[in-house]
């Protein structure tokens, strides 16, 4: 049925179709979105420190009038493409890349947009040796202390903390058919099964779809993908997702900083504040 | 180590007689016989070969405070099957088994003092649901660290935790970000954060708190890192080499500051908090 990378009309997606579909090669990437919003984007590489990640691609771009910083994880579509994109999956260079833009966003008070597609951090012996736990966990820290607006938008596949280390942002919001979760439903089932072939079972209680986080209150909006899906009209799901994003933008352009910074050690702090514990378990929102 | 043997007040081994840990009749370092009394007192640390034995937090909290010291906070938040977890076990049964077994959840936080100064102490649990970084667990540590940025108490972490946990799906992810920030918040605020680094420390966890020490301790043998090697070799279809992730490995690769004998962390610790005061 995703053949296409497309929905078919008036039909309930189970959540391993919603998967498939959020994973499909036909779906808009991240610089197919970036250079519909942005069409004068001007890439820029480098951590400035050992490397360039393929993985994620960073650069400027004039967005409704203001200079912007984008980043966003980069899959390819070819099989020569998606080696040299490592599938989307960042190294510890991505992450430094990431920060050291947004530091550079910071001194030109350029806002940013971060767009998630990964199915997780690269899990590989290289990215082992160069630090990934230490760059994911450096840089989730980091964005806390960024002076400018984030909205960040998962766009395909949030995975895991590869994806977090992307995520942490003023306002995120979800693409209809994207998914975002603790692990991959091949990781959570190895670790909970020890056998990745429970993958299904897995998705079906992981409550990964855009519509899950919504009602748990991990992002703040889910944008309506075109019909047949956004692989079915690029321009039609940039309209949707550039309008959406502006939308948040605006609201936070004008936020002071200590504010802006405020709300979001808060948005994270209290974001399970929705879940009925007890004793009283934070703040209620 | 004479540099060590600075602080004004003895420092003894424990803060507190370790409780009784299952043991095997043999060192699975070296063969040695073992015998309970001795590896009591020796921090369950083989006196032969130095194999680290991993402890729970009950017995971290009698390692590192002084005796009668220790003031346990928000033992009381409980966790939620919140995505109605049911296959392969229904998570919370799991977790009330667990609490019916003693054990308080992945992470316990709370006040005491090491050689006489106080600290923010918390220690993950690897026997529950393998020390994974829980809402519960999150929410004892951002409030503990808190706290520590408001009031300038050193905060001290023990690590031993497989990662985020798959049965609170992505609002366990979320923790990372959660605890991050209140990391952060101990930094603006000039509090010094000491993370001990156990086996194993991995996921979730590795990439939030645990690397993020003022100083990262790591005890010796300990495996550190991201993705576990399984994993890793599903994945890739490396070949791993021998300690690959180990403590020593980390320290090679510059993510942990020290490898040190557990049965020399309590010295260590109090002379750092002499040096941050």
């Amino acid at each position: 049925m995703t053949r296409h990378g497309r929905k078919p009309d008036d039909t309930t997606l189970s959540v391993w179709q919603v998967i498939e579909l959020a994973r499909h090669p036909d779906r808009p990437y991240s610089l197919d979105y970036i250079r519909r919003l942005a069409p004068d984007f001007i890439e820029l590489h480098g951590d400035r420190l050992s490397g360039d990640d393929p993985a994620l691609v960073g650069g400027i771009g004039t967005w409704h009038g203001r200079t912007t910083v984008f980043l966003g994880h980069q899959k390819g579509r070819s099989l020569k493409e998606r080696v040299a994109r490592n599938w989307g999956m960042m190294h510890p260079e991505g992450y430094r890349k990431a920060i050291r833009l947004a530091h550079h966003a910071a001194k030109f008070r350029f806002p940013i947009v971060s767009l998630i597609d990964t199915p997780g951090a690269y899990p590989g012996a290289g990215a082992e040796e160069r630090g990934i736990a230490a760059a994911i966990a450096e840089a989730i820290m980091e964005w806390f202390r960024i002076p400018v607006p984030i909205v960040a938008a998962v766009i395909g596949e949030g995975g895991s903390g590869g994806a977090l280390g992307m995520g942490v942002a003023d306002r995120v919001i979800m693409l209809e058919n994207s998914i975002y979760s603790v692990a991959s439903p091949e990781a959570a089932a190895s670790i909970v099964w020890r056998d990745n072939n429970r993958k299904v079972e897995a998705a079906e209680q992981l409550q990964l779809t855009s519509r899950d986080l919504l009602a748990m209150g991990v992002v703040e909006e889910v944008v309506t993908e075109p019909k047949g899906s956004a692989g079915a009209d690029y321009d039609a799901a940039s309209v949707a997702l550039d309008e959406a994003l502006n939308r948040h933008m605006q609201s936070l352009l004008t936020q002071p900083t200590d504010e802006l910074l405020q709300h979001r050690y808060e948005r994270f702090r209290y974001i399970d504040s929705l879940i009925h514990a007890e004793p009283h378990f934070g703040p209620k929102v | 180590m004479s540099v060590l043997a600075r602080p004004a007040t003895e420092v003894r081994i424990a803060g507190s007689k370790l409780p009784d840990i299952p043991l095997p009749s043999n060192c699975p370092g070296c063969g040695v016989g073992l015998d309970l009394e001795t590896m009591r007192k020796h921090n369950y640390v083989c006196t032969q070969c130095g194999h680290h034995f991993r402890l729970g937090a009950d017995a971290w909290i009698a390692l590192i405070a002084d005796r009668g010291t220790w003031k346990e906070r928000w033992g009381d938040i409980r966790s939620h099957d919140l995505l109605n977890w049911k296959v392969p076990k229904p998570y919370q049964e799991v977790v009330e088994k667990l609490m019916e077994d003693g054990l308080n959840e992945a992470l316990r936080t709370g006040t005491c003092t090491l050689a006489g100064r106080p600290i923010w102490l918390a220690a993950f649990d690897f026997r529950f649901v393998g020390g994974t970084l829980s809402i519960v667990a999150g929410e004892r540590l951002a409030r503990g660290m808190e706290q520590a940025a408001g009031s300038g108490i050193p905060y001290v972490l023990v690590s031993a935790s497989g990662g985020a946990r798959m049965q609170e799906g992505v609002l366990a992810l979320m923790q990372l970000a959660k605890v991050n920030a209140a990391v952060g918040r101990m930094h603006a605020a000039g509090v010094p954060y000491f993370s001990v680094l156990t086996d194993p420390t991995f996921g979730g966890t590795a990439a939030s708190l645990a690397l993020l020490g003022d100083i990262n301790i790591a005890e010796p043998g300990a495996a550190i890192g991201f993705t576990g090697p399984r994993v890793i070799k599903q994945a890739t279809y490396a070949d791993l080499p021998p300690g690959f992730q180990s403590a020593e490995f980390q320290l090679a690769h510059g993510q942990v500051d020290m490898v040190l004998p557990r049965t020399e962390l309590r010295r260590l610790l109090a002379h750092l908090l002499e040096m941050y005061p």
